[in-house]
């Protein structure tokens, strides 16, 4: 019981990572750094809770706040241009948060001893579900909690005008442009609130974790993150969920016998969804069709507009 | 009286390299008036309309909108000022409800706190009655929960129109909007820029269909080179030997609508 | 500031523009790809490190030389492996799913280096390794010196193959006009295969290259290759190869720089900061694509 409650764990985290990607992706744009704003919420939600004793909500708060306004800082100039320029700039990001956190060395002493990040050795000792009394199964609440309240947020951005307005971006930047929309605030404010979703389960990770170190903030994660919505198809939220229970729960947790080259047949996995069904997997797969996912006839014809993600 | 002047062009340039797409072009668009303009291919008429709404920044020269340079301007603060356009191929977005293509275009001016929400984070209900009446000027009521990218073609046509006009601007480009349409829904459209003129909108039209552009515009303007070779009446432009030499380079107007007498020598062997 | 220090600060700016080859390489391959296909092959510069450790268990026991060219001949091959992977079979107007598969790609490269090596370094041979060249108070190391002049090499054939060759023609053709380049009769399909192939020779060769440069491989050099690699595609201009050439030398030279002032740790952070600049100030790069508009 206690394995699959620690699945459900991972498989929770990781669908509020998808879902921060399934954000920015709404624009057309791909961040390759969703994984680099995890980490930031990692490590200051962590550091918040072990070494200053704050309490959980305020410092998952301030991770996620703090990881959507470097979002932001880094957006903004990337998304002013063409959108590959993000994923260069995120790609970059996402490696030098990884390299600022393996240089990092910052302890204070608490009276359980010396306590925070200490360079590649990692930031062990982030222990507030145990010392607190938390149960596999209380954590598993809060973290069921979280998915469930930012689905509810995202649905109803996607219901709103800004939902439209991402989605019209995504669809032809030319086009919305000419429409009166901003493209650049728009895009910022996805990829903002995509940075914040990511610190929110960055801060809940390191806390289920208990040791963090630059290791699990690499190009992995960064895969993980785009790729669920991806394969999940972008049209429903619920498809992100689906693409992360079968993803994690089968793929990893059920070819545990590959041991260490799970993650290489992850990378093939996603080369070979992508050649054949480069529009989305599981969602229409499964019949999990809760969004807008009908196809069109423009589905067919080249459209010409500059946006990288419906080209 | 004379009429104001709502948009205009003053020695406006716009090179790409050795290429001087658009040269030192003069125009004025007076308010409420439908204005064609016309030329071969390669004349600069689709430079013109990029550096109107704002695609394309000019090489030199002036560009003034209601007495306000709008140069500087990006193409979403032109739209907030008062310029909306459709385009020659058409740039639906496809995979979003026709009442929602015309709800991301609609223009919300209000600043503060106010604006940001209603930008924002409004919800759908107040805005599905206000396109209301434009989905039924537009004849696309019954359509307006149908994806954009599975309409029928004229029916596109049309949303393009009706979207530009959802932004609330009072100038509207329309480029080359009676492409691929038959002399059915050319009448339609004709019809559709005379009310839209009446609702107080001032157009643009860049045109290769003739007969539309004789019957529906007031005035005429006639690029060539990238540069204004004719301006005047339908009548005045067609008469014009200049602009029948950069159409034919002979004696017969481009494909005008039968309102003219026939050329003398006819009459000589009635 | 003694004049030794701003004689041991030259040293890494030369040292840095001697390295700067290997990036200009990586970033005239990105762009290559990027020039003909409108895509990034996020995968390039790992693709590249892994044609190195090719070249390795490939040929054992021989001369140097011979593993450079070992590991240009296996770029070439691992490139063309990853157009018929990644390009050849996706919709053309689908960016996302060849993005996607290319970061598949680097990820399946990057664990498959890390795990059958056990993230143990391996020894790569260098040349010229021990003789130095001294121009008054400077070093010219010997082996960064052969690197450079490697580099320089490959860069002059890629010009040559370019403006040369009827093979040439077509890659330009392709770029700029896919769809009358074929009704011109030429095969795209085929032309992008040869691209992708010669921009895995480059790859190869600068993989090797930086094997030599640092006297070992290990995969803990792809990312950070990548990275750089894409930093000098868009300083430089993304689909421009002078560009490319220029904005690798400078970030190796800026790169060694801020190494000998703030050390090891910050200096990825400079080049970071430098994309940024770029990115606000002039987003078209040094030298903006030929045939750009707006």
């Amino acid at each position: 019981m206690d394995f699959y409650l620690g699945l459900a764990q991972v498989i929770g985290i990781h669908t509020l990572l998808g879902l921060s990607a399934w954000c920015v992706l709404h624009t057309g744009q791909v961040s390759i750094a969703q994984g680099g704003f995890f980490a930031i919420g990692a490590y200051s939600a962590g550091m918040l809770t072990s070494m200053w004793n704050w309490p959980l909500g305020p410092a998952l708060g301030a991770g996620a706040a703090l990881a959507g306004a470097v979002a932001v800082a880094v957006g903004f100039p990337a998304l002013r241009v063409k959108g590959l320029m993000l994923v260069v700039a995120t790609t970059a990001f996402a490696e030098i948060v990884r390299l600022f956190f393996f240089n990092l060395q910052w302890r204070v002493q608490t009276p359980s001893g010396l306590v925070g990040p200490d360079g590649s050795l990692g930031f062990g000792g982030i222990r507030y579900f145990p010392s607190n009394g938390w149960s596999t199964f209380e954590v598993n609440v809060l973290i069921w909690a979280l998915v469930a309240g930012v689905m509810a947020l995202l649905w109803w951005l996607d219901r709103s005008r800004v939902g439209t307005l991402w989605r019209a971006v995504g669809e032809d930047e030319l086009a919305a442009q000419s429409a009166g929309i901003n493209l650049t605030a728009a895009k910022v404010s996805a990829f903002g609130i995509g940075g914040c979703i990511a610190g929110l389960s960055g801060g809940v990770f390191a806390h289920y974790a208990t040791h963090i170190e630059h290791n699990n903030f690499g190009i992995l994660l960064a895969t993980f993150a785009v790729a669920y919505p991806i394969i999940g198809g972008l049209s429903s939220l619920a498809g992100t969920l689906v693409a992360v229970i079968f993803i994690q729960g089968f793929l990893l947790e059920g070819l545990r016998f590959l041991g260490e080259w799970r993650s290489l047949l992850f990378g093939a996995l996603i080369v070979v969804v992508m050649l054949v069904r480069p529009n989305g997997f599981l969602s229409r797969a499964l019949g999990v069709n809760w969004g807008r996912a009908r196809r069109t006839t423009a589905d067919r014809t080249p459209p010409e507009s500059g946006s990288l993600y419906r080209q | 009286m004379v009429p104001t002047v709502i948009l205009e062009l003053q020695n406006l340039s716009r090179h790409f390299g050795g290429v001087k797409a658009v040269d030192q072009l003069n125009l004025q668009v007076h308010q409420g008036e439908i204005l064609g303009l016309i030329g071969p291919n390669g004349s600069g008429k689709s430079t013109t309309v990029n550096l109107i709404s704002g695609v394309y920044r000019p090489t030199a020269g002036a560009l003034r909108f209601k007495g306000q340079d709008i140069a500087p301007l990006e193409p979403h603060q032109r739209t907030a000022l008062g310029i909306a356009r459709t385009f020659q191929n058409i740039r639906l977005f496809g995979h979003l409800t026709v009442w929602q293509n015309l709800w991301s275009a609609r223009v919300v001016r209000q600043q503060g706190w106010t604006g940001f929400r209603e930008r924002w984070l409004s919800g759908a209900g107040a805005a599905r009655e206000q396109a209301e009446q434009l989905l039924v000027f537009g004849d696309l009521a019954h359509q307006r929960d149908m994806l954009a990218g599975n309409l029928a073609f004229g029916e596109q046509r049309r949303l393009e129109l009706i979207r530009a006009a959802a932004s609330g601007a009072e100038l509207l480009l329309l480029d080359e909007p009676a492409a691929g349409m038959n002399a059915e829904e050319i009448d339609d459209l004709d019809q559709r820029i005379r009310s839209l003129r009446a609702q107080g909108h001032t157009i643009l039209l860049i045109e290769h269909h003739m007969e539309l552009v004789m019957e529906v515009c007031d005035r005429v303007a006639v690029l060539n080179f990238g540069g204004k070779i004719a301006e005047g009446t339908p009548a005045q432009v067609q008469q014009n030997p200049q602009v029948r030499a950069a159409y034919l380079g002979s004696d017969e107007t481009p494909a005008a609508a039968p309102t003219e007498p026939a050329p003398p020598h006819l009459h000589q062997h009635a | 500031m003694d004049l030794l220090y701003l004689l041991d600060l030259t040293q890494s700016l030369i040292d840095g523009v001697l390295f700067g080859t290997i990036y200009a390489l990586i970033g005239i391959g990105f762009t290559l790809i990027f020039g003909v296909m409108h895509k990034l092959n996020l995968s390039y510069a790992a693709a590249s490190i892994g044609a190195a450790y090719l070249s390795l268990i490939v040929v054992s026991a021989v001369p140097a030389p011979v593993v450079y060219v070992a590991s240009a001949l296996l770029g070439g091959a691992l490139g063309w492996l990853v157009y018929l992977i990644c390009f050849r079979f996706v919709p053309i107007n689908n960016p996302l799913a060849t993005l996607m598969s290319t970061l598949g790609m680097l990820l399946a490269i990057e664990e498959l280096i890390s795990h059958v090596t056990r993230g143990m370094p391996q020894n790569f041979p260098a040349m010229f390794a021990s003789s130095n060249i001294e121009i008054g108070q400077f070093f010219l190391r010997g082996d960064l010196l052969f690197v450079f002049a490697l580099g320089c090499v490959a860069m002059v054939a890629l010009t040559q193959l370019l403006q040369r060759t009827r093979l040439g023609l077509a890659t330009r053709a392709v770029a700029q006009q896919p769809i009358a380049a074929q009704l011109c009769g030429m095969s795209v399909n085929a032309t992008n295969a040869n691209t992708f192939v010669i921009a895995g020779l480059l790859g190869g060769t600068a993989g090797a290259m930086a094997g030599a440069a640092i006297g070992v491989l290990s995969p803990l050099m792809t990312l950070p290759l990548t990275v750089k690699g894409l930093v000098v595609t868009v300083i430089g201009g993304l689909g421009s190869i002078p560009g490319a050439i220029v904005a690798g030398l400078i970030v190796g030279g800026v790169e060694n720089v801020f190494q000998f002032l703030r050390g090891v740790a910050e200096r990825d952070i400079y080049v970071m900061l430098m994309l940024f600049a770029f990115l606000i100030f002039r987003p078209g790069g040094l030298f903006a694509a030929p045939g750009g508009r707006d």
